[in-house]
């Protein structure tokens, strides 16, 4: 998903949390190249906030399923408009890879392509200019300064060997994702920079944020009625919620000023152990045929509504070096410190309710549903190595250059300045812009 | 009145794979952030992160005794008997499954061998107890009258499985109970939870559920027009009108 123009000027609108140096129109051209590249099936609704894609970038969306025919209406009747989720799923072929063949779990990776993963997407192209090579089994823990200030290079181990390596380079570019990136600049310490690389701000590691998501599993009596039906399609939502309420938070009706957006799971899936393991919890019979009958019955009938919403950064979450605990290879690792915000907990109070009355309104009853605190750990995690306008309110300038070091770049997560909802195609749009800025800075003998 | 005897119906390698795919689409990730917390480390490695998938292992030795696995076979096909064409879990392998199952060294895997290994013990010391003879040994119908003590009171709640896994992590250990109490309190839910959950993720238990996809399809259909018709009515029913 985009990121909307208001999302990069949280602050800007409600006073909370920090807005980005750059505005929608900035990274744009880069979410356009990005979707090009990679195949990105959906729809341009032109709803508030919820940027559309030129024309011809995007592919066709996926047809609706019959479930999800049914819970749109149900959205709808509650004033609650459905967008075509925008999937990196092939619905025609694309670049020299074929359209999706509806079948086989995507998040276990295609085996033809058909979806987006760096290992099937990225990195071929990259390995065919001749100038990549890739070290595995290789964790960096430390970027190597010189008495000049520079980065000179990196410090790793072999996973297998145990040994102790350096390379060399004119430039640095961590992306390690946002929580490990953090832990190599305060693991790389040095007298110039005692408090870690490209801490100057000391803000490397501070305002970690994750996505507030609340789960509700309910069960429909309605969808009893339909036949065994093919439902796999994209092994994904065909359809999302984008959020309704800015109106209403303009007006001050809500008691949370950030949004999320639903993404209901209500597809047939092919069982696994959790799939009737858990929903034989929700049946009549204990055991026997009446068991057997009523698992057949119900099995096309379950429906999950999920929430991704915005956490604004707080000065409590965040995550420093343990300073005993160290990894197998003697490295320091990093602790985390958690707190939801009050918003963060109200929001995840609306989105219980929110999904209690969607499935109350369909004529179902929920079967399970996450306790009053958002659970932790939804792994979209961002924010250590903020991005800003000036060196000492972040640890990156807006091309994820340090403020410090000028040839360090970080390009994962952790230099966005907030965190409205999935992040990996911002991710992707900031990591290109920032590299076309780099290989600029490169040419000009800036770095 | 003599049980018929089960006899293992797959080999340990598609019993693995069984386990494998059950197991992957939705918690493999939990399990292996688990088992990094895990509190007591379990008596074998399993297959860890990044498994040498060109050698392939078998990292773990069954459990159960052959007894256990009759045991197995027919509490099994108590909780999900045979019904027209759909077969009953002890004629597709299901109690080698559950053998599998807590033979594996990861966290909910062993808090269930506890449990089923307790859960045995209990079935047969009950049954002698009441009829002074082995739980193999009585009818179908004591066996199923055993089989009802242990169902919970209370209804049990839907939780998925990592939230069951955190819960024992927060509440220290299960062990410090007394283990009739605990036999009583979970055996049966879990047993029945590897059960179903096992059945279901076989073709034969793909066919009576009605799960048709996993088929290559050249274009995803969209909603048809009879299942429009269908769910215009419960929604007309609901107050939802078009």
């Amino acid at each position: 998903l985009r990121y909307g123009p208001y999302d990069f000027k949280p602050y800007s609108r409600d006073g909370l949390g920090f807005d980005w140096p750059i505005t929608y129109e900035d990274v744009a051209p880069w979410y356009d190249k990005v979707e090009r590249l990679i195949g990105v099936a959906g729809a341009n609704e032109g709803l508030e906030n919820t940027p559309i894609s030129p024309p011809g970038v995007l592919l066709p969306p996926f047809p609706l399923r019959a479930s999800e025919y049914f819970v749109k209406r149900g959205f709808e009747s509650l004033g609650m408009s459905v967008a075509a989720a925008r999937l990196a799923i092939l619905t025609q072929p694309h670049q020299g890879r074929p359209a999706c063949l509806y079948a086989t779990p995507c998040l276990r990776g295609c085996a033809i392509a058909a979806n987006f993963q760096s290992p099937t997407v990225l990195i071929p192209p990259a390995r065919a200019t001749g100038n990549l090579e890739i070290r595995t089994h290789a964790l960096v823990y430390e970027v190597e300064s010189n008495n000049r200030g520079l980065a000179q290079g990196v410090n790793f181990v072999d996973r297998r060997s145990g040994r102790h390596h350096s390379v060399r380079a004119k430039a640095v570019v961590l992306a390690a994702s946002t929580c490990e990136s953090a832990r190599i600049l305060l693991n790389s310490k040095s007298t110039l920079f005692p408090q870690g690389l490209a801490n100057d701000s000391g803000l490397v590691g501070r305002y970690l944020t994750d996505t507030v998501s609340m789960y509700t599993l309910a069960q429909f009596p309605a969808l009893e009625k339909l036949a065994p039906r093919n439902d796999d399609g994209a092994s994904i939502f065909h359809m999302y919620v984008p959020w309704w309420g800015y109106k209403q938070q303009a007006r001050n009706e809500l008691d949370f000023p950030r949004g999320y957006h639903i993404q209901p799971y209500g597809n047939v899936t092919m069982p696994d152990m959790e799939t009737l393991g858990l929903r034989v919890n929700d049946a009549t019979a204990a055991y026997g045929s009446g068991l057997r009958e009523e698992l057949r019955r119900k099995y096309g009938s379950y429906f999950a509504l999920h929430g991704i919403g915005e956490m604004i950064p707080n000065a409590n979450t965040f995550v420093d070096l343990d300073p005993i605990v160290k990894d197998k290879w003697g490295i320091p690792v990093i602790r985390f410190h958690w707190q939801w915000g009050e918003y963060e907990l109200r929001q995840a109070a609306h989105q219980r309710r929110t999904f209690q009355a969607v499935i109350e309104r369909l004529g179902g009853k929920v079967v399970w549903e996450a306790s009053e605190t958002p659970p932790a750990g939804y792994l979209h995690e961002t924010g250590t190595t903020r991005m800003g306008a000036s060196a000492k309110d972040s640890v990156v300038n807006e091309f994820g250059q340090s403020w410090s070091v000028k040839n360090l770049f970080v390009v994962d997560g952790g230099i966005f300045a907030s965190h409205p909802r999935s992040p990996t195609l911002t991710i992707l749009a900031l990591s290109w812009r920032n590299s076309a800025y780099l290989a600029d800075e490169a040419r000009k003998g800036n770095l | 009145v003599i049980t018929p005897q089960y006899l293992s119906k797959i080999s340990r390698r598609t019993t693995l794979q069984w386990f494998a795919a059950a197991v992957a689409a939705s918690s493999a990730h939990r399990y292996a952030s688990a088992m990094q917390k895990s509190a007591s480390p379990p008596p074998v490695k399993g297959y860890g992160t990044d498994p040498d998938l060109n050698h392939p292992t078998i990292p773990w030795a069954r459990t159960m005794t052959s007894h256990q696995l009759q045991v197995a076979a027919v509490i099994a096909d108590i909780i999900l008997p045979a019904s027209g064409s759909a077969p009953a879990p002890s004629a597709i392998g299901v109690p080698d499954f559950v053998d599998e199952w807590i033979s594996a060294p990861y966290p909910e895997q062993q808090a269930d061998r506890t449990i089923f290994l307790a859960g045995f013990e209990w079935l047969e010391s009950e049954a002698g107890r009441r009829w002074s003879r082995g739980f193999m040994e009585v009818e179908i119908s004591l066996q199923e009258q055993l089989l009802q003590v242990l169902i919970p009171k209370d209804k049990i709640t839907a939780t998925p499985a990592w939230a069951i896994l955190d819960q024992q992590h927060n509440s220290q250990d299960l062990s410090d109970r007394d283990p009739a109490t605990r036999v009583r309190e979970r055996f049966f839910s879990r047993f029945r939870y590897v059960v179903v959950g096992a059945y279901y993720t076989t073709s034969e238990g793909f066919k009576d559920i009605g799960y048709v996809g996993n088929v290559p399809l050249q274009s995803y259909p969209p909603v048809t027009e009879k299942e429009r018709a269908i769910l215009d009515e419960e929604l007309s029913k609901l107050g939802i009108h078009s």
